[in-house]
């Protein structure tokens, strides 16, 4: 084993066997209680460390070689109570997490390829736009202004107020959700938080991460809504310790049980 | 990632991992010729384990406290900052791919509507909204294709010519007429095509 001679593959190297050495690190400390520390300096000489319980203890530690690794018996009695650690849960979120990751890319890979292999030739709309020709452009324009009247038609059904143009803003924008949600302010008061709670679940911005907290997704643990995590972790954390539930009343919405919003069938944990 | 409790079984993983974490740290620091040091503290060795040698430790150190302190602890982590980045990081990458999923699905339900698989009507209501979206998008995309399209079509007679050709074989569609209508002129127009063809054939006859 000899050093990289490609200069970018050595970076990316170095970027993901240095992530992959802190896993380990991690999982070392995780599953077998050991402290360590790791001191990584990059190709281009800035340092990278890791250290259970930090770094610096550790180092002060190799450094007074008599100091000798804290009372064992602490450890064992400490072991009881590991599972309940903030740490551990973190390890038990993100174990879920990768989980669902795993889950959300295969999920993916099955879509793209059911597409590519369900595609036919006689639907000429269904290739890409940028092979269309004029004509069709503007066919494929008037039906889908016909279909979006009558998908809209059909929400309004459910939805009180939907469609507004400023309802559902669209993927491209940056807003983040609040200011993407009218509410229509002759609506009652109650009718305005179920509109605007039903805004919530579906617009497509909640996928963002700068999602808000405000409507009670954030216990992912405590599973309201699967598949969508909210970024703010360390709330969603507290609450899975405190086993608060059913912070979103707004969710009770007609006919979809907590169940039902689970896609992969998971019931809610607490 | 649990604490492993069984004793044994904990002190044996140990051994196996601390190998493996050694060895990767050597093929970091061989590969991409940088410094590393590794110190593992634990119950099971009877002093601290050091690679790649207490001297060579030695010399990371010095170099790492001869850096500025800002620079030293800017990508210094402990478990609860490391967990917590590998959450953040996890959690985009799963919004992101949520996200593309259900618009991908709800491509999928744009197109079967228009090829007549299914109904709007049909289309489960958590899922409208999405739908709407998805159209709005497509129609932002085709809206920026048409202005490419009728720019090209001044520069060029050509395609003026093919835009010509292709919409006179088009019968033309209604306005609020609906998307079953869409595949049923489609239908229509498939069956012309294969009548122009039978024509052809007698034609070269």
């Amino acid at each position: 084993m000899a050093k990289m001679k490609n200069e970018s593959n050595l970076q990316v190297t170095f970027s993901k066997r240095r992530s992959g050495l802190f896993k380990k690190a991690s999982e070392l400390n995780t599953l077998c209680g050991a402290d360590i520390a790791v001191i990584v300096f990059s190709p281009g000489g800035k340092v990278y460390s890791f250290g259970h319980p930090n770094v610096e203890i550790v180092l002060n530690r190799f450094k007074n070689i008599n100091q000798p690794f804290p009372n064992p018996n602490n450890n064992m009695r400490l072991s009881e109570v590991r599972s309940h650690t903030p740490i551990q849960q973190m390890n038990d979120f993100l174990t879920q997490l990768m989980n669902d990751l795993e889950k959300a890319k295969k999920k993916n890979e099955e879509i793209k390829k059911k597409r590519k292999n369900s595609k036919r030739s006689e639907n000429w709309w269904e290739d890409p736009v940028e092979e269309l020709d004029l004509a069709h452009a503007q066919e494929f324009k008037v039906e889908l202004e016909n279909l979006k009247k009558v998908v809209t038609d059909e929400a309004s059904k459910f939805f009180q107020g939907f469609p507004h143009p400023n309802f559902c803003v669209g993927s491209s924008s940056g807003a983040p959700f609040r200011d993407g949600g009218y509410i229509n302010p002759n609506l009652d008061q109650s009718e305005q938080r179920r509109m605007f709670n039903v805004n919530a679940y579906y617009n497509p911005n909640m996928y963002r991460p700068n999602y808000q907290l405000l409507y009670g997704n954030n216990s992912y643990a405590g599973g309201c809504v699967p598949d969508q995590y909210n970024l703010n972790f360390m709330l969603a954390f507290n609450q899975y310790q405190n086993q608060n539930q059913n912070l979103n009343p707004g969710f009770k919405e007609e006919g979809i049980s907590e169940n039902e919003r689970h896609q992969d069938g998971h019931s809610p944990h607490f | 990632m649990v604490f492993i409790e069984n004793e044994s079984a904990r002190k044996s993983t140990y051994k196996k991992r601390k190998r493996g974490i050694l060895k990767k740290a050597k093929e970091l620091a061989t590969l991409c010729g940088v410094p590393v040091g590794v110190i593992i503290d634990s119950p099971y060795d009877s002093s601290m384990e050091v690679w790649p040698s207490r001297v060579d430790m030695d010399d990371v150190v010095s170099q790492w406290q001869r850096l500025p302190e800002m620079d030293r602890t800017k990508k210094m982590l402990n478990q609860k900052t490391y967990l917590e980045q590998r959450i953040t990081k996890g959690t985009e990458a799963l919004n992101k791919l949520n996200k593309e999923n259900k618009e991908l699905e709800m491509k999928e339900i744009m197109f079967d509507c228009l090829s007549g698989k299914i109904a709007p009507s049909s289309i489960d209501r958590n899922d409208l909204v999405g739908c709407s979206n998805v159209i709005d998008q497509y129609l932002r995309i085709l809206k920026r294709r048409m202005e490419i399209l009728t720019k090209n079509d001044g520069a060029s007679s050509s395609s003026a010519h093919a835009a010509a050709t292709t919409s006179a074989d088009m019968p033309i569609v209604e306005m609020g007429s609906s998307s079953t209508a869409f595949c049923d002129m489609i239908r229509q127009q498939q069956m012309q095509n294969n009548l122009n063809h039978a024509v052809m054939d007698l034609d070269l006859d």
